[in-house]
């Protein structure tokens, strides 16, 4: 027995007190007294005793009471009554009111220790039991709270989430999987699979994980297709085991990657052009070299010069190519920083137009301009202004007749400042304005084909347009010559998305 | 020399129909240039070539595929040989076969782009010899 217990002896005799005091403390037990029940109650409700002796017969508040009230207070105290006139009515009525057991006076020391050790055997038990109901009362409202947690939890995923027993039966979902396999609704857990969903691979995946007999494998990744194949899901099927490792069912995690396989596809389609468009120069430089280090085709030198000369074109525009690609990199990943500032495109187009008139007069293009003096600034980027009309002017001659002309011109539209570029050079069919914008295009004409360029001019150009909020159009006629015409906002707006 | 033997060289690369032009002239061959299918197949019937090397990669996606089948569907031409060119043999998936089959493309030699000019040269040569066997 614990040398800890606590007891409280109540009786208005001393001899009764002190006689118990004695013996219990004799057997280890801390052991307190009372000498009324006043007294008692009163100690009872300060200190926490494990059991209390009450003399039934005292002044005051009398042993019923008292016991009435501890059990009251505590029921897990144990009381033991102790009466001088013992009789079967008042330890029945004792008991009654929760008295443990009752000992008659006079008792001897061995009988009060019996009782004692009895009452405290039977208050540790109990107190055993309450703590076991109260953990168990925990248990199963932390279980409540846990299930209803972990519906939450899935319920708020993205991802879809299902889960399937041994029988293949579905039993755990969130709405994310229904709406990924367009199922008609999980409204009744414990059917199969096949009642929820008709994607055979999924089903056929799940089964696989149930059936598998490997206790080592922990998950399959598998790419499913969805919804007519609209869409693409990476299914990660995991079994769910035991202590044994025993298979008791799977968690299916559903990810809808269809959006990440378009990426995928898109960049894979740009890197096998950007390879064709760099691999058809290199193929005629070195074909070029090969043509002038065998002399296959002959040494006259002013020959062999003139070939050397063909390989040194196609070395600087496969260089401007890669110049081209590395703006459009670094305007994708936003790294161009833009510098917004008011800009005089007006200057910026006079300084192109100077820089740009040798080349225009070689090929007996008139290069001319209207700009009056009264257009404003605008916000904008320097370095992009340069090359977006660099850019636009520069094809205005490529592209142009002998004889023709290119005149800029520029005024403001609405909100907007726009400048026109009209040339009187090839100009395209409807079937190659459509496609002017798309990177590496180049119209397939024999003529275009002898100038050199990159077919991302116009790429960059509609990237800085858009970059500025701006817009461009373009009119052109076969025969007759293009008009492109660049529109930048006269207010920029801080506000809108850059769409690249 | 018996009389010059005419090669047709159809290629939208213009870099390439002239290296391949310079080869051949300096190695005997009278050759004539087409930068385009249709334009190839103005030459063919104009210029009856005794040998016809064309890229597969023209204008649009088969245009070269096209253009050689025509040839080999025509009685008049189709014993003149086609030499393939091709720098992209991987990336059109087109299989070539030398044997006549239906679904490979039927065509008497290819070569990757950059031809090395001996490679052209000894190409040339041995579809014209196997011609006059």
């Amino acid at each position: 027995m614990s040398t800890k217990a606590f007891i409280l002896v109540v009786d208005d005799e001393m001899g009764i007190r002190e006689g118990c005091k004695r013996a219990l403390s004799e057997e280890g037990y801390k052991v307190d007294d009372a000498d009324s029940g006043q007294s008692g109650l009163q100690k009872v409700t300060q200190n926490g005793y494990d059991l209390v002796l009450v003399d039934l017969m005292m002044p005051g508040i009398g042993g019923m009471d008292l016991i009435k009230k501890i059990h009251n207070m505590d029921p897990e105290i144990i009381t033991v009554v102790i009466t001088g006139n013992a009789t079967i009515e008042t330890a029945v009525e004792a008991t009654k009111l929760g008295a443990y057991d009752y000992l008659p006076k006079p008792f001897s020391p061995e009988a009060l220790i019996a009782v004692v050790n009895r009452g405290m055997e039977k208050r540790i038990l109990s107190l055993e039991a309450k703590k076991l109901y109260a953990e168990r009362t925990q248990r199963l409202l932390e279980l409540v709270n846990e299930r209803s947690r972990l519906r939450t939890i899935i319920g708020c995923m993205a991802d879809g989430v299902l889960v399937a027993n041994l029988e293949g039966r579905l039993v755990l979902w969130n709405t994310s999987s229904v709406k990924m396999l367009k199922s008609k609704g999980f409204d009744i857990a414990g059917e199969s699979l096949e009642y929820y969903i008709s994607n055979e691979p999924l089903i056929a995946a799940i089964k696989e994980v149930l059936n598998s007999e490997d206790k080592d494998f922990s998950m399959i990744s598998r790419e499913i297709p969805a919804q007519d194949k609209k869409v693409i899901l990476m299914a990660n099927i995991a079994p769910v085991r035991d202590e044994g490792g025993n298979i008791l069912g799977a968690v299916t995690v559903l990810r809808d990657i269809t959006k990440l396989k378009e990426i995928n596809k898109i960049k894979s389609q740009f890197v096998s052009m950007v390879a064709h468009e760099l691999r058809a120069p290199l193929a005629a430089i070195k074909g070029w070299l090969e043509v002038v280090l065998t002399g296959e085709a002959g040494a006259d030198v002013e020959q062999n010069q003139q070939w050397l000369q063909r390989a040194m074109d196609r070395a600087d525009s496969l260089l401007a190519m890669v110049d081209d690609l590395l703006v459009i990199n670094r305007m994708e990943a936003g790294r161009i920083a833009q510098k917004m500032e008011p800009v005089r495109i007006n200057d910026v187009i006079i300084k192109i137009v100077d820089f740009l008139k040798p080349a225009a007069e070689k090929q007996a293009v008139t290069l001319s301009t209207k700009l009056p003096d009264d257009l404003p600034s605008i916000q904008a980027d320097l370095r992009d202004m340069e090359k977006l009309f660099t850019n636009l002017i520069s094809n205005a001659i490529k592209y142009n007749t002998d004889n023709g002309s290119v005149v800029v011109e520029g005024k403001i539209e609405g909100s907007h400042l726009c400048y026109k570029i009209q040339d009187t050079g090839f100009g395209m069919s409807p079937d190659t304005l459509r496609h002017i914008f798309d990177d590496f295009y180049r119209a397939d004409d024999e003529r275009i084909k002898k100038i050199s360029g990159t077919g991302l001019g116009l790429t960059i150009a509609k990237k800085i347009i858009n970059s500025h909020f701006g817009h461009i159009d373009v009119e052109s006629e076969l025969g007759k010559g293009s008009v492109f015409t660049v529109c930048l906002p006269l207010e920029h707006r801080k506000d809108q998305k850059v769409e690249q | 020399m018996p009389q010059k033997r005419k090669i047709l060289l159809v290629d939208d690369d213009l870099d390439f129909l002239e290296m391949h032009k310079a080869v051949l002239m300096n190695h005997g061959y009278e050759v004539t240039t087409a930068t385009s299918a249709q334009e190839g197949w103005e030459k063919v019937r104009a210029e009856m070539p005794d040998l016809i090397v064309l890229d597969l990669m023209m204008e649009e996606h088969d245009a070269g595929f096209s253009f050689a089948q025509r040839i080999k569907n025509d009685p008049l031409f189709k014993k003149t040989p086609i030499l393939m060119v091709t720098a992209v043999a991987d990336a059109t998936g087109y299989k070539f076969s030398l044997e006549e089959d239906g679904y490979w493309m039927k065509t008497d030699a290819f070569l990757d782009k950059p031809v090395e000019p001996s490679a052209l040269v000894d190409s040339v040569k041995k579809l014209l010899d196997q011609k006059e066997d």
